[in-house]
């Protein structure tokens, strides 16, 4: 099996995954990421019998869609591209796990399970607006960050707000709560779209990458724009 | 307190470094990760309403400022904070100037520094949806802003023309006035342009290379119905 | 006229120096800011029917202005979204635009409305596209990093990837797959571009990022 040859272009603003794949290679990848390919590969919708949920209405437990890239006919570029502006980021997996929000999952390759449904996946997160993948086995991961991604290597304890948690090690320990100080308990969540004024504190020792940008601060700022409902 | 711009220039975080007792207010939503050694104040500014509850449920876009203020506990506590839109941030330290800044392009001001959200010298100018609001700073220390896009600084000397979508910040000495791009009313509707700003007199002025307004009339249309 | 394109590549925008006699043609809602001592002139562009078709079909907006000055001035031009701006010197060939990818151009450019074909329109791109030639420069605008791309034989672009392309290269509407595929995989419609040619691609689209938003609304 040779190595994925791949390189990642006009880091870090508007970031885009560029797979060279050889004759009867394969990648795996996010269905709305495709920009560019030439017509030797092949592609093949995932399809689990599941309803075509979207991203945000996605529940832990739900079955991953992805698309089935092949280099059928030949050798051939394949060019993806993450929906928000950003960074993509390679991580090499080799037997350990990665905890990934869903919308930062770009694309693997072969030797790599990522999945939705994973022990703890439903009840810790749910409500939180965090719905976390677990990739796990031996091969490339790539996800991508909405703006810059901070490494942050967590020795003892951090909290990162939900919104800005792109990946983490599972060698850390995770909690979700309510960042201190905000002291309107429950009535602050209906006022703030998602989970706004969640933190997960992070304890032991792991990476984590934090992006810069987060996606519900943007959709407080863009709902003035939304067209409007006409009332019947 | 120390601070870095980090992932600078299209999605720039601040990198705050305090120590035991040093306090950073910034609005609520702009902290991405922080230490644990913090205490965390909520405040509302008053905006012809009093107290946190009252400002909540007046939900608009530029009539409610909630304030998060980030005290250390212990020494060397790190925080990071960020806006709402891609683009830049820029750190100024006020030595007893005042500057005017727009709402969304504050980020966040060390405690000498004083926040006045009543000041309505340009009025408030509505753009599809969005207020305009903007704040006063004076005082002594430091205060961040933001931009959507690339900050950029005109040194006015006589008078200089901005679209009001991309004013950030500007020297309270100078004298502005809103008004129409253009000899006529006809030429302001036809050519697209919104409200624009004249400035004159001599000071600074930070601009940012795009507009919000601009990019969520675009942007809008194109997403679900609320 | 001197010009500078800053903060590449994500928030161009373009930094203008003018003096008297010098002009420059631009969107609607482009400029930033600029000198008082500038002006600018409202004018149809492409003719006045290319503009009424362009508005009703969609795409650029009805109209561009032309700033100049009578003495000298700075003017600073960009664009609704972050992303790259190039700069392109049109030495008497055309080049097609997609709606939205136009910022500024040299008053000796000649601005006018192409036919896209059905195909295009049915990939949302528009009816019509616009249609630079001549000579001088031309700032075209992406969401996005712009990547340039010399095809020789075919070759696959998601359709709101696409920014601009020299006239030889042949665009023909195509599934990325079957149809059951293209439903499920999101993908859609895909332009299947047959060079020889240069196309410009952006990194990102407008239309990728409102299906990102809106997966979270």
């Amino acid at each position: 099996m040779s190595p994925l040859d791949f390189d990642i272009l006009e880091r870090p603003d508007f970031a885009m995954l560029r797979v060279r794949l050889a004759h009867g290679q394969q990648l795996f990848a996010e269905p709305a990421a495709l920009a560019a390919m030439d017509p030797t590969i092949d592609l093949k919708a995932g399809f689990q019998g599941g309803v075509l949920g979207s991203v945000g209405r996605m529940f832990a437990g739900e079955n991953l869609i992805l698309n089935t890239y092949t280099a059928a006919r030949g050798g051939g570029e394949l060019l993806l591209a993450p929906g928000p502006a950003g960074d993509v980021v390679h991580y090499s997996l080799r037997g350990g796990s990665l905890l990934l929000q869903r919308g930062a999952y770009l694309a693997n390759g072969v030797g790599v399970e990522v999945s939705a449904k994973w022990a703890g996946a439903r009840g810790f997160f749910s409500g939180t607006g965090l719905i976390l993948l677990r990739a796990q086995g031996a091969g490339e991961l790539f996800f991508n960050a909405y703006g810059a991604v901070l490494e942050l290597d967590v020795a003892g304890e951090y909290m990162v707000d939900t919104g800005y948690v792109v990946a983490f090690e599972d060698t850390l320990e995770y909690q979700v709560t309510t960042l201190p100080g905000l002291g309107l308990g429950g009535r602050a969540k209906s006022f703030f779209f998602g989970g706004e004024g969640l933190v997960v504190r992070f304890s032991g020792q792991g990476r984590v990458w934090v992006q810069t940008r987060a996606i519900n601060p943007f959709l407080s700022w863009v709902y003035p724009y939304r067209p409007q409902k006409k009332r019947d | 307190m120390e601070s870095e711009i980090v992932a600078r220039p299209s999605a720039s975080a601040a990198k705050l470094s305090l120590d035991s007792n040093e306090t950073i207010t910034c609005e609520v939503g702009a902290m991405i990760a922080m230490s644990t050694g913090f205490s965390v104040q909520t405040s509302a500014s008053k905006r012809g309403g009093s107290g946190l509850w009252a400002g909540m449920k007046r939900m608009v876009a530029g009539e409610n400022f909630f304030l998060n203020h980030f005290t250390a506990t212990r020494p060397d506590q790190t925080l990071y904070l960020g806006p709402v839109l891609s683009g830049d941030i820029v750190h100024r330290r006020l030595a007893g100037e005042t500057l005017i800044v727009q709402g969304s392009s504050w980020l966040a001001s060390g405690p000498g520094v004083e926040l006045d959200t009543t000041f309505q010298g340009l009025g408030n100018a509505l753009f599809s949806g969005e207020s305009m609001f903007w704040i006063r700073c004076s005082g002594h220390g430091d205060l961040f802003l933001n931009s959507f896009g690339a900050i950029y600084e005109v040194n006015v000397e006589e008078s200089h023309v901005v679209d009001s979508g991309h004013i950030v910040a500007f020297d309270s000495s100078l004298q502005f006035s809103t008004g129409k791009l253009g000899d006529s009313w006809l030429q302001t509707f036809l050519s697209g342009e919104g409200l624009v700003c004249h400035f004159r007199g001599q000071g600074k002025l930070y601009c940012q290379s795009h507009s919000p307004p601009s990019f969520g009339k675009l942007l809008g249309p194109m997403l679900r119905a609320r | 006229m001197e010009s500078e394109i800053r903060s590449r590549p994500a928030f161009a925008n373009i930094l203008v120096r003018l003096t008297q006699g010098d002009a420059i043609v631009a969107e609607s809602d482009a400029m930033a800011s600029m000198s008082s001592s500038i002006t600018l002139r409202t004018r149809w562009s492409g003719g006045f029917l290319g503009a009424l078709l362009r508005r009703v079909f969609g795409g650029e907006s009805l109209f561009v202005n032309e700033f100049s000055t009578s003495s000298r001035g700075e003017l600073v031009l960009t664009q609704p979204f972050p992303g790259d701006i190039e700069c392109v010197e049109l030495k008497g060939q055309t080049l097609y635009l997609q709606a939205g990818a136009f910022v500024a151009c040299e008053p000796t450019v000649e601005l006018g409305v192409g036919y896209a074909g059905l195909s295009s329109f049915i990939a949302r791109e528009g009816l019509f596209r616009l249609k630079l030639s001549g000579r001088g420069r031309v700032w075209m605008g992406a969401y996005g990093g712009i990547l340039s791309k010399d095809i020789e034989g075919e070759y696959v672009v998601d359709s709101s990837h696409l920014v601009a392309y020299e006239p030889t290269v042949q665009l023909k509407l195509g599934l990325a797959g079957s149809l059951l595929t293209s439903l499920l995989s999101r993908e859609g419609l895909v332009m299947r571009l047959r060079g020889p040619g240069r196309i410009y691609l952006q990194t990102r689209s407008i239309e990728g990022l409102a299906s990102f938003v809106n997966g979270y609304l």
